[in-house]
């Protein structure tokens, strides 16, 4: 055991890398400072605003108190992997269309919990939504149209 | 936060050796989401911590007991629980509410109960449901109520180089169970208070009760006295009142920034009569 | 070129950064980073006020890592003369000789790695010998607790030069108004109601919280900054150094919400100092606690008075407003005169006074929060007049349609309203309430209630846009302006304003991030000016371009009105795809200052905004929980330029002015906020909105405006908070006149109306 840096491996939005890391950073941390990925931010410092999220082996979790050593052999999923050649996903596509955001900053966080949620449930009510996103915080309160999104991507989705 | 050790154990009892008793600054870290956030505050700078994650797979498992009871590995996530078929209903809804999906998918069963933090929703539930865990420590095994689980305000009768292992919740056939969340400040916020009730019986008759206020007491608490008058009692309103006030009496609230104690009398006072007319109006089990 | 107007105006039009926003790609400066950079924290104080008798930075710069330790001392061996402040040069940007609240920046660490240097910022000892410390505004007025031995006045505003080196007060500045005979007109009145009204101290919380990023290249300073002023900061921190305004630059990517927290100097200056002091790159980028020790919202409180007529004509309004500023007075000076001047309520009164002052006390400093004090003015007038209206046995609607102030009538100050539809905003929010037809107000423990607000607000005036539209040699458009983008959608609305100029699809318009080097001069993105003063500048620069492009087609021999492409006629011109044309449009509206002994003027606003609620409540009377079933918000902007945008922005400010209304609240002990964290200091989430929100906007125009537009950032706060108390009397008959109305504050008041008050504790 040592309190330096240690090399771990994992997949980055489908990519294998190679990350030196400190045992006490956590995942933002390294996704800024190792692979210049600004997608995940920290804000609240918390976990209650969401827009440091990430989702690690397909469950989000959030990013400013997730060890980045945790991430050894396991799959990270930030916002920049949603769009696929170019082309952005149906969450993407549907927060534009609805207005989802305004100064954009917790956006990358509403994102990914949208898309976690369209993947264990296709057809949300807006019940749903705001149990699934009720850890994200919007200052700009993009709320409405944030639900009007999330169930916007799931008719895009099945599509 | 500085840079502190980092072990990764393969078993829990190689974790516990790892673990000191006379040490607070070694700690185990399940998912960490509490121990990061006393971290990053500064309140509490580690010099080792005991990462769990690697541990047996069984610790990590929700299934089926015997006889319709559920068994849960620590180390298995909130929303492990909420996803199960095998938890009673009571536990499912009550995570749907449990902070947010992130933390429930990394915070560990074993780590909300043995955190002590009287605002936790687990803890009045699995009270109410009179749970057991089975913990690890250097002398050998041994099983705790949760009722019996806490002492004071973030105070466990866990020793720091005990693990809870197991978490045992007895079969609920039979049992209707609801718990009342009662937040102040935002609709998503740490309860000012809780209060879980587990009820036996056939309709408004009921047989069996279990009455636990959390959150506005330092500790998860069974009001006996609430017990003692719906047991073998038809539910009317008169009779939640009584209930709500006999709870007031019983109940030591305290101040925080939730609410006053004084207001927390009066929102115990109606919400265990909500909670119980909750509970029986759901499905036993 | 084609004659034919493209109408991209009045289109909802996508915001233009849309794809980098859902991509993750936009550009903050939280998140940059620069090589060789070097991390700064900030060691603060705790205690509220006092001497500073030593500062103790031996452990910490003797910690592994850290570069460099700094104290208010060693900024002045690089600026002598360290205050800074737009109304006033108050504040040190390292505490000097005295702190004056607890979270008052003292000492600085640096290093490579901010866990270093925020662990050495840990380990610096101060040594104080504490002052008396003063934390109410209206205690401020006469304690013995003085923040500031003298008052500093910046210049920049003439209004305030009369109060250098005034001594011994905590009164910043005060200002009065005089209409008509108020004392008078309550002594013929039927009838006189007088009440006082409080509002509480709030943050504003953008999710991406303050940072700067500075550097020095070629003898001069670059500032990436999160700064909703960038032609401020440059010259302000020009000033502090002694430079030319060319050797600072000041360059602004996205905001992650900004909502006034941003503006003048935040964490600019220390930067700026500390790239000089340690010849590195330096990042200033606070935490979200550390927002709440930066900048905040005036509490504030207001005794109203009002003389009524028995047929319920509102003759005679006197208004004493005291703001409780902080530590420092920031724009807190603008805040008393320009929204203290319409303190008496959108409402056509004869007789009227008022009296609005700026309170130094030992809190953080507070400053403009969206609305710049109107939303604390509304809370109280609003009240008052619900309260006024039930007396009278009145309705509140009828009420106030009997005393709105109508356009061509002149406001309190002496500005007459011209496109300003305060009536048709009010006849929209009943209509829409459905206010006539009968309410089921519940039995049992649920009760339901609804009431309405109406609030208006002055444009920060006089300012300045200044803009500049290059028109390529393919006819693709870059504009460029200083308006910041923090979420409003102001590079989109620019945009379509220079596409509609020019006659240019959307899609070819760009729209440059203020960048002091190639964008011209903006005053600031604040109060809701900039769709009104850069739209202007905009235009003009686009109408500029325009009628160039038309000259140089007119030499080449095109006749008016060809529809030849621009392109072609640059290739025409210079023979080759080469050149470019340059329009310039600089926007200043007329103004005349408040004659300092009325306080009138006939011209103190060149538009007005306004801002309706109305609110449908259910109240657990058992508990005090209260839930808005419905809100609407109604407001007048002119024409919506881009109308979904302007929905949300309206929407937005509404659950924002919510959030302040129902529980936001910096908790105090002892002059420590001790809830500076979002898990308790609780803002709006998905489950904290209106069940049903409804957002419109009365058919308007504001002829002096780009387009017939003007500003709505704002407008949405203004009803909210009055409008869900009124709802509460309404429903349970309990009157709550302090801020938030948190479910314990509400049962309270419930019992206390039924003579069964709650124990204190």
């Amino acid at each position: 055991m040592s309190t330096g840096k240690r090399t771990i491996e994992f997949t980055l939005n489908g990519r294998s890398v190679f990350a030196d890391v400190a045992p006490h950073w956590n995942m933002v941390e390294m996704l800024q400072g190792v692979f210049g990925m600004t997608g995940a931010r920290e804000s609240c410092g918390q976990g209650l605003c969401g827009c440091c999220t990430v989702l690690v082996d397909g469950a989000a979790v959030t990013g400013c108190l997730q060890l980045a050593t945790l991430s050894d052999g396991k799959s990270v999923e930030t916002v920049e992997g949603l769009a696929t050649d170019g082309e952005l996903s149906p969450e993407q596509q549907a927060f534009i269309e609805t207005g989802g955001f305004q100064c954009g900053y917790c956006t990358p966080g509403m994102l990914l919990m949208a898309k976690k949620l369209l993947d264990e449930n296709p057809d949300p009510s807006d019940d749903d939504v705001r149990h699934y996103l009720s850890g994200n915080l919007c200052r700009c309160a993009a709320y409405p149209e944030i639900i009007a999104a999330v169930k916007r991507a799931g008719e895009l989705r099945q599509e | 936060m500085m840079p502190f050790e980092f072990a990764e154990p393969t078993t829990l009892t190689e974790a516990v050796e790892l673990l000191d008793a006379d040490d607070p600054t070694v700690r185990p870290l399940g998912g960490g989401t509490a121990l990061m956030l006393m971290m990053k505050s500064g309140l509490f700078t580690p010099s080792v911590l005991v990462s769990l994650q690697k541990v047996e797979d069984n610790y990590r498992e929700v299934c089926a007991g015997t006889g319709g009871s559920l068994s849960a590995g620590a180390l298995a996530p909130l929303r492990a629980l909420e996803l199960s078929d095998a938890a009673p209903a009571v536990v499912r809804r009550t995570m749907k509410t449990l902070s947010n999906v992130r933390v429930r998918n990394v915070a560990t069963i074993g780590g909300c109960l043995a955190h002590g933090d009287p605002h936790m929703d687990l803890p009045p539930v699995m009270t109410a449901l009179g749970a057991s865990v089975t913990t690890v420590g250097p002398g050998g095994t041994r099983t705790i109520n949760v009722e019996d689980l806490y002492e004071g305000y973030y105070e466990t009768v866990l020793a720091s180089n005990e693990l809870i292992a197991i978490l045992e919740v007895p079969a609920t056939a039979g049992v209707r169970a609801a718990y009342k969340k009662v937040t102040t400040r935002a609709a998503d916020d740490w309860p000012a208070l809780g209060v879980a009730v587990a009820l036996t019986g056939e309709g408004l008759n009921v047989a069996e009760a279990r009455v636990v206020v959390s959150a506005a007491t330092e500790k998860p608490t069974r009001m006996k006295a609430a017990e003692e008058l719906l047991m073998g009692a038809d539910v009317t309103d008169d009779l939640l009142k009584q209930a709500g006030d006999a709870a007031v009496d019983e109940a030591d609230l305290i101040t925080d920034p939730q609410g006053s104690a004084a207001y927390k009398r009066e929102l115990l006072r109606v919400t265990v009569g909500r909670a119980v007319r909750s509970a029986l109006e759901v499905e036993a089990g | 070129m084609a004659t034919q107007m493209t109408t991209v105006i009045g289109q909802s039009i996508p915001r233009l950064e849309s794809d980098d926003k859902v991509t993750g790609r936009a550009e903050y400066i939280h998140t940059l980073r620069l090589p060789g950079m070097l991390h700064a924290k900030v060691f603060r104080s705790d205690i509220p006020h006092g001497h500073i008798k030593s500062i103790d930075t031996a452990d910490a710069a003797a910690m592994p890592g850290v570069y460099g330790v700094y104290t208010g001392e060693d900024i002045k061996r690089v600026i002598p003369e360290p205050y800074y402040g737009p109304a006033f040069h108050d504040q040190p940007i390292l505490a000097l000789e005295k702190v004056r609240y607890v979270g008052e920046p003292i000492a600085v660490v640096l290093a490579e790695d901010p866990h270093v240097a925020e662990a050495a910022a840990q380990m610096i000892y101060a040594e104080y010998e504490e002052l008396p410390a003063v934390y109410d505004e209206i205690e401020a007025l006469d304690s013995e607790a003085i923040v500031h031995d003298e008052l500093k006045p910046a210049g920049t505003f003439p209004d305030l030069k009369h109060l250098a080196g005034r001594r011994d007060t905590n009164i910043a500045i005060d200002y009065h108004l005089t209409r008509g005979d108020a004392p008078g007109a309550f002594d013929g009145a039927a009838h006189v109601f007088e009440h006082t009204f409080r509002t509480q101290q709030t943050m504003h919380t953008p999710m991406e919280p303050m940072a700067t990023v500075a550097e020095q290249r070629e003898g001069r300073l670059i500032l990436h900054s999160g700064t909703q002023s960038p032609s401020f900061v440059r010259i302000e921190i020009a000033r502090l150094l002694g430079w030319p305004e060319n050797k600072v630059r000041v360059r602004v990517p996205f905001l992650g919400g900004g909502f006034g927290a941003k503006v003048y100097i935040k964490t600019e200056a220390l930067a700026a100092a500390l790239v000089l002091l340690s010849g590195h790159p330096v990042k200033y980028a606070q935490t979200m606690e550390e927002q709440f020790y930066t900048i905040s919202k005036h509490p504030c409180t207001f005794r109203i008075k009002s003389g009524v007529a028995a047929d319920g004509k509102v003759l005679a309004r006197e208004c004493e407003v005291w703001w409780n500023g902080g530590a420092y007075a920031d724009i807190g000076p603008r805040v008393t005169q320009k929204s203290g001047f319409t303190a008496a309520g959108p409402y056509d009164i004869d007789n009227v006074k008022v009296d609005s002052y700026a309170l130094y006390t030992n809190r953080p400093p507070a400053g403009a929060l969206r609305g710049f004090g109107i939303p604390q003015l509304v809370w109280a007038y609003e009240s008052h007049t619900d309260l006024i209206a039930k007396e009278l046995g009145l309705d509140p609607l009828a009420f106030r349609r009997q005393n709105i102030l109508k356009n061509g009538r002149p406001q309190a100050v002496g500005t007459e309203l011209v496109d300003t539809e305060i009536d048709g905003v009010l006849e929209e929010l009943g209509r829409r309430m459905n206010w006539s037809a009968p309410f089921e107000k519940g039995e049992g423990p649920i009760r339901r209630g609804r009431g309405i607000a109406v609030g208006f607000k002055a444009s920060i005036s006089p300012t300045t846009s200044v803009a500049i539209v290059n028109v390529n040699a393919d006819g693709s458009v870059v504009v460029h302006c200083s308006t910041t983008d923090m979420g409003q959608g102001s590079d989109t609305v620019m945009a379509q304003i220079a596409a509609e100029v020019l006659d240019v699809p959307i899609e070819t318009v760009i729209v440059v991030h203020p960048d002091t080097d190639v964008t011209p001069y903006d005053m600031s993105t604040l109060g809701s000016r900039s769709t009104y003063h850069m739209g202007h500048a905009v235009r003009l620069a686009a109408t500029e371009a325009r009628d160039k492009l038309a000259e140089m087609a007119d030499e080449l021999g095109l006749p008016e009105g060809s529809n030849v492409p621009v392109k072609e006629v640059f290739i025409r011109k210079f023979g080759m795809q080469a050149g470019n044309v340059v329009g310039t449009g600089s926007f200043k509206p007329p103004y005349q200052p408040t004659n300092h002994e009325t306080g009138l003027s006939p011209n103190a606003t060149p538009y007005w905004m306004i801002g309706a609620t109305g609110v449908e409540i259910s109240i657990d009377t058992e508990t005090g929980h209260v839930t808005i079933d419905r809100m609407i918000n109604v407001a007048d902007l002119g024409t919506a330029l881009n109308p979904e945008i302007v929905a949300t922005q309206l929407s937005g400010a509404a659950v924002m002015q919510l959030g302040f209304t129902m529980t936001e609240d910096m908790i105090y002990d002892g002059g420590q906020v001790t809830n500076a964290n979002l898990a308790d200091y609780k803002i709006p989430g998905f489950f904290d909105i209106p069940v049903t929100m409804e957002n419109a906007v009365v058919e308007a125009e504001q002829k002096s405006g780009p387009f017939g537009a003007k500003g709505v950032g704002e407008s949405g706060t203004f009803g909210v908070s009055p409008a869900i108390a009124n709802a509460v009397d309404n429903a349970v008959g309990v009157r709550i006149s302090d801020m938030p109305l948190t479910p314990e504050k509400v049962f309270r008041a419930i019992r206390g109306a039924a003579s069964q008050p709650l124990e204190e504790a």
